[in-house]
């Protein structure tokens, strides 16, 4: 008993010493600096996804320094791990007493759970990246915030299309067996978009391609990530993308002999013979331009959404070890295109719908009954930021919807 | 020639410690925990001191503080008095997670279909009775079949968490979807949310009364006697007449009853819709914060608060502090573990052989 609490004594003796020594840095805090403004930032992951989580801590990252030239100072409070429910909510509040002026949620989750909190705190601006219901709630500091990813994923398609249409010309494969494998996470619009951009891309520059499309049912879901992609490997597909979080289809496709191209992150380094490109959204002008109207007292948009002429949509750094001949030069046209708007994505000339040429659309989900049709083409995100095509249009296969 | 080897570690039951003793020596593991979390921190390169003060700050120094903590604390306090029963039976009820969530289920789909065929009070009424109903028949489901053939109740629990689990898995990407492919089921409406009393759904002051009506059930009654009876001894039960089957199924029932009304005060209070994480762990937590109170729904109460504060303020530390939340964890886990530990220096005391005394038979 005696040497218990001697060991005890000691103990407290040793940590009270220590913690009496720690305590200067603790009491640093510039909480006088006027330009140090707080953030918060909700993750549905963390940044060991290698994936979407990642990819917006890369913006953060350059947003802070962006804006540390701007002479702001940005203090980030993040939290991650977050998906659903009540820890949400719980996470929301937390941030908005610890003084936080705009909170940041990024995933589509998150915004049934932040809504509720964003009423109670009408002075702090509530952002839901990725989230459908600004435009609809009738509160005025909620915002959504996306990117024209499409764009990104049509570029990253007509690379695929180049490679298979090579292998088809070398005659490695017949121009029926190049067939996509597509490893998506919902079957709703922001995925369907997606993969119909990507497929388009690819059938632009491969006209015999087809697509099948199995989903995962989680945005982040590594080792189901891994088995819709082989599982579409072994039904004869020989190029896998993906809209999901992890890179675990790059590195299955690699297993398997299949090629790749990515989403969120260059995944060429872990697999460098399978993963040809990737596209993913560059965050750091959204935060920089949100988080400038908080200090300046200026008005957010509710809805936000720009693409790749404005920086927002970017292609990570093509493999040209494995790409085929000329795709560099047929990207940058392509993409200077898009840009400039000649080049319409969901040109309503280059698919069908059951047969049929699409002429007018008024079904899609959430958007009450608004027509999606304009000037030949499917308007994607211009009503709301928030993607909204959710046509299944000939050539794609659900394998599981 | 018959000396025995004596073992180097020996544990002998204690008896008759008194209570001072008792306490002084949960008081020092208390502390000893206190030094451990300490020496984590240090490790982790933060003060100790502002650590534990924004652990305390964070769960109890604003209203709004305190109003999560206590929310946390509600369904872990409500499981807890649910599976005490259960365990005071020697019945390891290990199926309070799906419990809870079959529950939720139940009381979602008044929530989602019945909302404006049901008054708003009546409702909520309704919902919990579903609720209640659900999760006692979930929790049948073992006893009958531990009563009838003598399965293994705490495999079979736990295997029932998995099924009702995967059922709203299904719910939520089938039938009650909210936006096609989102796999998420719509928010309640307004009628159909536990209206909240200082800040916190109205859960608090359900659990509260349950904390009552449990003691009472458990110590003055002659179905607490005969759970008392069967976990000190199903033979004895038996002699003295008990249906011993019949009585597990009952206490099985009125234990998913509980967990059931959980399930329901979560989903309408707290998260407002039905996910499959609805339970949130609470189901094995409450194992815990029930063998830490003895089964004594009074400390019980204190001890889910002291998880909640653990649990908020560990919140608050890595939002303040930018301690990862894996840190907090651990803290937690050292506070149980010191806690638990010291349960066993109360009732066991270890001897060691010593060199020099022959053991005299």
């Amino acid at each position: 008993m005696k040497k218990l609490l001697a060991l005890i004594l000691s103990l407290v003796m040793v940590l009270s010493l220590v913690a009496c020594g720690a305590k200067d840095d603790a009491g640093k805090d510039d909480k006088d600096d006027t330009n140090t403004i707080k953030v918060g930032l909700i993750c549905i992951g963390d940044e060991n996804d290698q994936g979407y989580t990642y990819n917006f801590m890369r913006g953060k990252e350059a947003a802070d320094a962006k804006l540390k030239a701007e002479g702001i100072n940005v203090d980030w409070i993040i939290k991650y791990n977050l998906i659903e429910g009540d820890p949400v909510a719980v996470a929301n509040e937390e941030l908005a007493e610890e003084g936080c002026e705009i909170i940041f949620n990024n995933s589509y989750g998150h915004e049934a759970a932040a809504l509720p909190v964003a009423a109670d705190y009408p002075e702090i601006e509530f952002v839901c990246m990725t989230g459908d219901q600004a435009w609809a709630d009738d509160l005025a500091n909620t915002h959504n915030a996306f990117a024209n990813i499409y764009e990104g994923r049509y570029v990253a398609g007509v690379v695929a299309g180049m490679k298979l249409q090579e292998m088809i010309d070398k005659g490695e494969i017949t121009a029926d067996q190049a067939v996509i494998g597509y490893v998506g996470a919902y079957s709703f619009a922001e995925v369907v978009s997606g993969y119909t951009a990507y497929y388009l891309g690819a059938k632009s520059v491969c006209p015999s391609v087809t697509m099948k499309v199995q989903y995962v049912n989680s945005w982040s879901d590594a080792t189901a990530e891994a088995n819709a992609a082989a599982a579409l490997c072994d039904q004869g597909c020989v190029l896998i993308s993906q809209h999901s979080d992890n890179t675990t289809p790059a590195t299955t496709a690699q297993s398997k002999g299949a090629f790749h191209t990515g989403y969120n992150n260059d995944m060429s380094d872990v697999a460098p013979e399978a993963s040809i490109i990737g596209t993913r959204i560059d965050w750091t002008n959204y935060f920089v331009h949100a988080i400038k109207c908080v200090v300046e007292g200026k008005e957010l948009e509710q809805d936000w959404c720009n693409g790749m002429a404005e920086g927002e949509v970017v292609m990570t750094e093509l493999n040209t070890a494995i790409a085929a001949e000329d795709t560099a030069a047929k990207m940058e046209s392509v993409m200077d295109s898009i840009k400039d708007g000649s080049l319409k994505v969901f040109d309503t000339t280059t698919f069908t719908v059951g047969g049929q040429a699409v002429t007018t659309y008024t079904g899609a989900w959430g958007m009450n009954g608004a027509e999606a049709i304009a000037d030949g083409a499917y308007a994607e995100s211009s009503l709301r930021s928030a993607p909204y095509f959710d046509l299944r249009i000939d050539g794609i296969t659900e394998l599981n919807a | 020639m018959n000396k025995q080897h004596e073992p180097l570690i020996r544990l002998a039951k204690r008896d008759g410690m008194s209570a001072k003793k008792v306490w002084a020596i949960r008081l020092s593991s208390f502390l000893v925990a206190i030094l451990m979390g300490a020496l984590i921190f240090l490790l982790m390169g933060n003060n100790p001191i502002s650590a534990y003060g924004a652990i305390l700050t964070g769960s109890l120094g604003k209203k709004t503080a305190i109003r999560q903590t206590v929310k946390i604390a509600v369904p872990l306090l409500g499981t807890a008095l649910a599976i005490a029963p259960c365990f005071k039976m020697r019945f390891w009820n290990i199926g309070a997670e799906g419990q809870i969530t079959a529950g939720a289920m139940a009381a979602s789909y008044f929530a989602l279909f019945w909302v404006d065929k049901i008054p708003g009070p009546m409702l909520l009424v309704v919902m919990g009775l579903a609720g209640a109903l659900a999760g006692a028949l979930w929790a049948l489901i073992p006893a009958f079949f531990r009563a009838k053939w003598g399965t293994n109740e705490t495999l079979f629990t736990l295997m029932m968490n998995y099924i009702i689990i995967g059922i709203v898995r299904w719910l939520k990407g089938g039938p009650w979807e909210g936006r096609p492919g989102s796999q998420i089921i719509p928010n309640f409406d307004k009628a159909a949310v536990l209206p909240k009393v200082f800040g916190v759904h109205c859960g608090w002051i359900i659990v509260l009364m349950l904390v009552v009506l449990i003691y009472v059930y458990m110590n003055y009654t002659k179905h607490g006697y005969e759970i008392s009876v069967i976990g000190d001894s199903v033979n004895t039960a038996r002699y003295a007449g008990m249906n011993v089957g019949r009585i597990m199924m009952r206490t099985m029932c009125l234990s998913g009853g509980i967990c059931g009304l959980v399930g329901f005060m979560v989903a309408s209070g707290a998260n407002m819709t039905l996910s499959d994480t609805v339970a949130a762990g609470a189901g094995f937590t409450a194992i815990t914060v029930a063998w830490l109170a003895q089964l004594n729904p009074f400390a019980m109460i204190v001890i889910s608060l002291l998880l909640g504060v653990l649990q908020k303020g560990a919140d608050t530390l890595q939002t303040r502090m930018a301690v990862p939340t894996s840190i907090s964890d651990i803290i937690t886990g050292i506070f149980l573990f010191c806690m638990l530990g010291c349960e066993f220096f109360i009732n066991y005391k270890i001897i060691f052989r010593s060199k020099h005394k022959e053991v005299s038979q």
